[in-house]
């Protein structure tokens, strides 16, 4: 008799810990349905839409953000280096490349819940396609570092795991079909601190 | 032994399902979404700053830090609403949500006439009545169908540096969330 309770409180446990903590850890995830990968960002076009699955759906409600519409824009989210490793507020990164087409775009550093670190100083810890400087192949090179440097620089602090947020507004790539061969910058690693 | 293997099996087969109802569940019961936090910030036909001064929470998420919003909420039961902003920001744009959050309808500044926000939403029905004859006051007006009753306008706008915050600022805290009737 004893046995079979214990049996029973068993698969309730296995149901019960392993159903809930899936659908936590899937939502929590920046990937999953819906997602699509170029590089080391990922975006959710269909997020926040009726035509989104069911993961996109519970994670706007989970969050209760509002998402940016098609005629609006499109965010990316980087949570590791093109090497795949993942982003730490204590290290140094290169972000180095292209943009696809956009009327601007605006770059963003945030914790894991998303939300955008203050810098802490007069600077604010966001870049944006406007006040970039260009190589000669238009392309930019941005360097992430808690310190100082030359040419465009975002600045971070503190330490923990570190998302690059990229948004693109009024962009033809919010399309559908325009996703397919853009090409997104690399995260390159230059140094951590300790 | 066999008992203990039928016993996980169920419980994997319970997983599952509870994996299923629950990811179903989580829009229903999450307390935290857009619609509530605005809610407890400001009534219905009220313009909200979404970005508020540091220390106290923004009631909805920011998506960038460059971006200053506004949102109000409305009931397209009670008529329908008409959004307008006097003057003009970098960029702007509006999104439509249903109550449960879901993106509607959304346009940009490239939009709208001579670059003045001026939106109008509406359902279908209110659309019909409108196209008999269009009353004054909604000539330069962008007119959004959404088939749904209550919902959520958001107006955003992109602050480039800090110089243009005093004109975004302005920008928002004049923008205006009316009902209107025929």
């Amino acid at each position: 008799m004893l046995k079979n309770a214990l049996l029973t409180l068993l698969a309730l446990t296995i149901a019960i810990g392993l159903g809930g903590g899936s659908v936590w850890y899937t939502l929590d995830a920046q990937s999953g349905g819906g997602a699509i990968r170029i590089g080391p960002w990922t975006a959710f076009p269909d997020i926040g839409t009726l035509d989104a699955d069911p993961y996109s759906q519970a994670r706007v409600a989970r969050q209760g953000a509002l998402t940016l519409g098609r005629a609006e824009g499109l965010s990316f989210v980087a949570d590791a280096d093109s090497s795949g490793e993942g982003l730490r507020r204590e290290c140094s990164y290169t972000i180095e490349g292209g943009f696809p087409t956009a009327r601007f775009w605006t770059l963003h550093v945030a914790d894991l819940a998303l939300e955008s670190i203050a810098s802490g100083r007069p600077h604010q810890a966001a870049l944006h396609s406007y006040e970039i400087l260009r190589q000669s192949d238009n392309s930019a090179v941005i360097t992430v570092a808690p310190n100082a440097a030359a040419g465009n620089w975002l600045p971070v602090n503190g330490s923990g795991p570190l998302r690059f947020m990229l948004n693109f507004y009024d962009t033809p790539i919010a399309a559908s079909t325009g996703l397919s061969d853009v090409k997104l910058p690399a995260i390159v690693k230059s140094g951590c601190n300790g | 032994m066999g008992k203990l293997l039928h016993a996980i099996i169920i419980g994997l087969i319970g997983a599952a399902i509870i994996h299923i109802v629950v990811l179903l569940l989580v829009p229903e019961f999450s307390e935290r979404d857009a619609w509530s936090n605005l809610s407890m910030k400001a009534d219905f036909y009220t313009m909200t700053r979404l970005d508020t001064e540091p220390g106290s929470p923004a009631p909805i998420k920011s998506i960038d830090p460059l971006f200053a919003a506004a949102a109000c909420r409305f009931d397209l039961n009670d008529g329908m609403v008409q959004v307008t902003a006097p003057g003009s920001a970098p960029f702007w744009s509006v999104s439509v949500y249903d109550r449960n959050g879901h993106n509607i309808y959304s346009f940009n500044d490239r939009s709208a006439t001579s670059g003045q926000m001026d939106a109008v939403v509406l359902t279908p029905a209110q659309m019909i009545e409108m196209r008999k004859a269009l009353p004054e006051g909604f000539e330069g007006s962008i007119f959004v169908e959404a088939p749904i009753e209550e919902g959520i306008v958001v107006l955003r706008a992109f602050v480039p540096d800090e110089s243009w915050r005093p004109a975004v600022t302005k920008f928002l805290s004049q923008s205006s969330c009316d009902l209107q009737q025929f």
